[in-house]
Order: C-alpha cells, then sequence, then structure tokens
C-alpha cells in the first residue's frame, strides 16, 4: 500500500511537477491574501486570460515564453487602467472587453501560427509535460515574486488597506500599485504552465479568500494561505498520477475542498458557528412588551 | 520647527474625465489653527483633501505645506490623515495595534520593523485616546467612536504638524464628539494645523477658529467671527440647507428671533444679529439626549 502511495516519488518528472507546482501554489497564494482583500480577483482573471497571445508572439520572435506573457499581460493591465480613467464605464465592463480581446488575439495567432506550446497546454496547463528551460523561468519568476512579497509586504499591506495613510507616511502609492499589479501579472505566467490560464485565477484567489475565514490577523493569513497554495499543490499533483488527470484540475478542487470545510466550520467566520451563536443569542433576547391595563369585562 | 504654513495657492484640479472639480482655490493658514472646511456635497472638499494628500496633481496652481511640496511634506512625515468612516475596510485583517503603528512607518526602516520607540510611542497614543485595552481588537469589532479614536491615535502616533480629518463626527456619539473636540484643541496648543471637513454646522463655531468655505472654488476664507455667517453660509448651501426661522414674540425689534441652519447633521442657530448662538445650540442638544 505505502509502496503504492510512493509510486509517483519514483518518477522523475513527478517529483519535478509536484515541486514546481508546490513552489508556484505557495506563492500565487501568498499574493492572494492581497488580490482578496484589494478586491482584484477579477483583474486577476482578466490577466491570466490576457498573456495568452504574448506567448504566441514569443514563440515567433524566438523570446523565452515568460517574456512574451508577461509583457502581453502587463500590457493588457495598463490598457484597462487608460480606458477606465478615460470613460464612464464601469471597472467590470472595461475588464470584461479587454480581456476578452487579449485572448481573441491570442487564440487567433495560436490557430494561425502552430507553436511548440498548443493551445491546449496554455488553457489548461501541463505540469508533467514541461520542458526544463521553462521550469527555470517559473522557478526565477516565483523567487523573484517570493522575495519581493516577504520584503515589502506591509508597505504592500498599508497600500491595500489604506492608500490615503500610505501617502500620509510618505510612499509612493502608484509605484506600489504597478507593483502589485507586477507581481500579479508575473504569478499568473508561472502559474500557467501548471494549472493553464483558466484556473490560474482559482490560485489566486482560492487559499487567501479560505485564510481570510479563519484568522483576523493579515500575518497569519498570509501564513495559513501560503500553507493551503504549498500543500494543495503537491497533493494535487500527487493525486494526478492515480487519477491519470489534469493536475490544474486536482490542485483547484482540492482547493475548493477546503475552501468549503472552511466555510461552513472556521470557529469564527464559520457558516455553521454563525447560525449556532445567532440562535443562542436570538434564545436570550429578554422579551419585554408593554403592559396594556386589562380592560376588565363588565 | 519652522514656520508652520498651508498655502493653496490659485488650485485648478480636473478630473481625466474632464469634470472640474476645484478651479482656482486659494486660501492660506499660518498659525496653529483649528479650521473648518465647509461646503455642499459634490463642492470638492475631498478634491481638496485629495489635492493636499497628493493624490490628485492640480492642473494650475500649487499646494505647499510649510514650503515644501506636499510629497516632501510627506516624507517628513509632516501630514497625518483621519479618513472618512465609510473609507475603510472594517474586516480587514487588523488589529487596533497594527493600525496605530501605521502612523510610524515613515520613521520605521526598510522591512518596517517597529522599534521600542515607536512601540512606546503608539502606546502612548492608544492611551491617550483611552483606546490602550482595545489594542488587539480586530478593528471592526469597535464602536463607531472607538473606531475613530483608533484611527485618531494613528495621526497622533504619526507626529505631525498638519491634521486632516475627513467628516470626523459622523456616525460618533456625543461623548466621543466632546472627546475628540478636547483632543483637537489640545493639539493646536500644542501647535498643529488641525484641517477639518465637517457636515455639522452646529458645532463648528465651537471648536474651530478659522474656516474656509467652498463650493467649487473658495468662496470665502477666515476668522470664524467675520466669515461663518449666514450669509457666506446661505451662499455657498444655496437651497441645500433647511432653514428654519422661529420668532415667539409679536414684539417690534424683539431680540428673541433664530434662524436654525442645518445640513444632515447638527443644527446651527443664529440670533437676530446673524451671529453663531451657542448656548442655544447646547441646550437643543443636551435635551436632546435626555429624552
Amino acid at each position: 500500500m505505502t509502496e503504492l502511495l510512493l509510486a509517483p516519488f519514483q518518477y522523475d518528472y513527478m517529483l519535478r511537477a509536484m515541486l514546481v507546482s508546490g513552489f508556484i501554489g505557495a506563492v500565487c497564494a501568498l499574493l492572494s491574501c492581497f488580490v482578496t482583500l484589494k478586491g482584484w480577483s477579477l483583474m486577476g482573471d482578466a490577466l491570466s486570460h490576457a498573456v495568452v497571445p504574448g506567448v504566441s508572439i514569443a514563440f515567433l520572435l524566438h523570446l523565452p515564453f515568460a517574456v512574451g506573457a508577461f509583457a502581453s499581460g502587463m500590457l493588457a493591465a495598463l490598457t484597462m487602467n487608460f480606458i477606465k480613467s478615460r470613460t464612464r464605464l464601469r471597472e467590470d465592463a472595461v475588464i470584461g472587453l479587454v480581456f476578452t480581446t487579449f485572448l481573441a488575439l491570442g487564440v487567433l495567432l495560436i490557430s494561425l501560427y502552430p507553436s511548440n506550446i498548443s493551445l491546449t497546454t496554455i488553457i489548461l496547463g501541463n505540469v508533467l509535460g514541461i520542458a526544463d528551460e521553462d521550469i527555470l523561468q517559473i522557478v526565477i519568476i516565483a523567487a523573484v515574486t517570493l522575495a519581493v512579497l516577504l520584503l515589502k509586504w506591509k508597505d504592500l499591506l498599508l497600500f491595500t488597506f489604506d492608500p490615503h495613510q500610505a501617502r500620509a507616511v510618505g510612499l509612493n502609492t502608484d509605484l506600489l500599485g504597478l507593483l502589485l499589479l507586477t507581481l500579479l501579472a508575473a504569478t499568473a505566467v508561472a502559474a500557467l504552465q501548471a494549472v493553464g490560464a483558466i484556473l490560474v485565477i482559482a490560485m489566486l484567489v482560492t487559499p487567501g479568500a479560505t485564510a481570510y475565514l479563519l484568522t483576523d490577523r493579515f500575518g497569519r493569513m498570509m501564513a495559513i494561505s501560503s500553507g493551503i497554495g504549498l500543500l494543495t499543490s503537491i497533493v494535487g499533483a500527487w493525486a494526478s498520477f492515480f487519477l491519470n488527470t489534469s493536475t490544474g484540475g486536482c490542485i483547484v478542487l482540492l482547493q475548493t475542498i477546503l475552501f468549503l470545510l472552511v466555510f461552513f466550520f472556521a470557529p469564527k467566520y464559520g457558516f455553521v458557528p454563525i447560525r449556532r451563536q445567532t440562535r443562542r443569542s436570538t434564545k436570550s433576547i429578554p422579551v419585554t412588551r408593554a403592559r396594556v391595563p386589562e380592560s376588565h369585562p363588565h | 520647527m519652522a514656520e508652520i504654513n498651508l498655502k493653496v495657492d490659485d488650485v485648478t484640479v480636473a478630473y481625466s474625465n474632464g469634470h472640474v472639480a476645484l478651479h482656482d482655490a486659494s486660501f492660506e493658514l499660518n498659525r496653529p489653527t483649528i479650521c473648518a472646511l465647509v461646503g455642499v456635497n459634490g463642492s470638492g472638499k475631498s478634491t481638496l483633501f485629495k489635492a493636499i494628500m497628493g493624490f490628485v496633481q492640480p492642473i494650475k496652481g500649487r499646494v505647499t505645506i510649510s514650503g515644501e511640496s506636499v510629497h516632501q511634506a510627506h516624507r517628513k512625515n509632516w501630514v497625518a490623515y483621519v479618513p472618512q468612516a465609510e473609507d475603510v475596510d472594517w474586516s480587514f485583517p487588523v488589529s487596533v495595534w497594527d493600525v496605530v503603528l501605521m502612523g510610524r512607518y515613515g520613521y520605521m526602516n526598510f522591512l518596517r520593523i517597529p522599534r521600542q520607540e515607536d512601540k512606546r510611542i503608539a502606546r502612548e497614543c492608544l492611551e491617550r485616546v483611552g483606546m490602550w485595552e482595545f489594542r488587539d481588537r480586530q478593528i471592526g469589532e469597535l464602536s463607531g467612536g472607538q473606531k475613530k479614536r483608533v484611527f485618531l491615535a494613528r495621526a497622533l502616533a504619526q507626529q505631525g504638524r498638519f491634521l486632516l480629518l475627513d467628516e470626523p463626527f459622523t456616525g460618533v456619539d456625543v461623548k466621543t464628539e466632546e472627546a475628540i473636540i478636547e483632543l483637537l484643541m489640545e493639539l493646536r496648543e500644542e501647535g498643529l494645523i488641525v484641517f477639518v471637513s465637517s457636515h455639522d454646522l452646529g458645532s463648528i463655531p465651537r471648536f474651530c477658529d478659522q474656516c474656509v468655505i467652498i463650493n467649487r472654488t473658495v468662496l470665502a476664507t477666515g476668522p470664524i467671527e467675520t466669515t461663518f455667517t449666514e450669509r457666506n453660509l446661505t451662499i455657498a448651501f444655496g437651497g441645500a440647507l433647511r432653514n428654519v426661522r422661529f420668532d415667539h414674540t409679536d414684539e417690534p425689534g424683539s431680540r428673541n428671533e433664530y434662524r436654525v441652519l442645518t445640513d444632515d447633521e447638527g443644527a446651527l442657530v443664529f440670533d437676530h444679529e446673524g451671529k453663531p448662538a451657542l448656548p442655544v445650540k447646547r441646550q437643543i442638544a443636551e435635551s436632546d439626549h435626555h429624552d
């Protein structure tokens, strides 16, 4: 039995897949704390789709895929910003408009110029068939993101919580916003290979959302979230070996299962404890009625 | 300390969608003061605050703080800010202690690790507003008045020379309002410029000594006694204020006439000479709260 469970560890490609997924999963999860609190989930979703044309263009120009993907993601983000600040359109409309345009362009380019990465790989990811030079790119991106987050998380936290105060203590909020956006685009690119463009957003939202329900402290939220990201990504990759199925799907579903458990049973903000609390406190409300003088029937 | 001065010099602010929120606005505060910023909604109060906070760049004119640009002033931690309650995400996972330490960020190193001195000052400021016992609470678990005190403590911890408060009395109980006013008066004694935007017209003459009245531009600025008049306010607010006139006597030349101007918050009462009538306001407020 143990032998069977350890089977994936005998294969180099499985070992690599688990390590790469785990690393990316943890970094995405760390960033997800900022994404969920800043309200940038939709933005992350858009970025992860907008990187697709970049992959194709990078192949045509013989550039590393990560460079093209990142450039394309940032271009999309800046386009959204530009349109939003110059029209009366709501943000969600602008995001929807821009990222679908980028995605359409990507689909078109890939079908016109078939590259070494198939559309299915970009959309659904394939961490099992990942090439060595791609691993290197992913690891560099994830490591730089991790370093920036660990060094500057307090500044980013203040920027997320209260940009006015960030200004008042002399921080450059424009720069911090751009930094957060850059990290978001970079991790979206890195996670692309592991789980694919569609599921990237789950890695950038679910762990943070889960941790948010478990704690009232940002530091703890980051620790819990990255723990969830690391664990689910390794276990997800491992499980996909037995199920002979998509790694991305396994990872994201595992994260969802954890989220649901927390949603129902989190000690303070869970559905069940809150309902129990409400019931208990409504029972203990003393009923006081105005005294109405009794009318005596004659 | 260099001379304390806030100068708004011919400032025009336009947003990128073309809306001109403020034009040709000029005024100057150059001594320790509590100055009220008064105007209807959409009159450019928050735009003026944004210009002082450096969130918007004026397309014309300039804001200087003791002679420095706003960015320089922020680098030196001169400007502390107390946000409007509705601008804060109260479910954010930070504690009271975390929030107050945010006032010290500008003094901390690259990693923002608080030194002993930062912790000592943060503690003193929390104690000063009476919130030290609440330091481990998540900020959403506080009452409206307690929330305001925490953000005041953060502003104090910054040890600036200028304090900007955006609607400090909204959602705050009378006791806290009194405590805040007392604190602001102490800060003026300590040499700060306190700049308050408020809808609570009734309380302004009680603690402010200057005011700036705006509606897309500066309509009037100066000492409360000469500037915060019925005439100026009526011009600034137009029909946006409820205006009730009381006169209980039929006597010609009655001295018992009062006029009440009210926005959505505290009412402002004028006597027969058109001056703010403070004692009456107090009586009204107190009798209100005994009910």
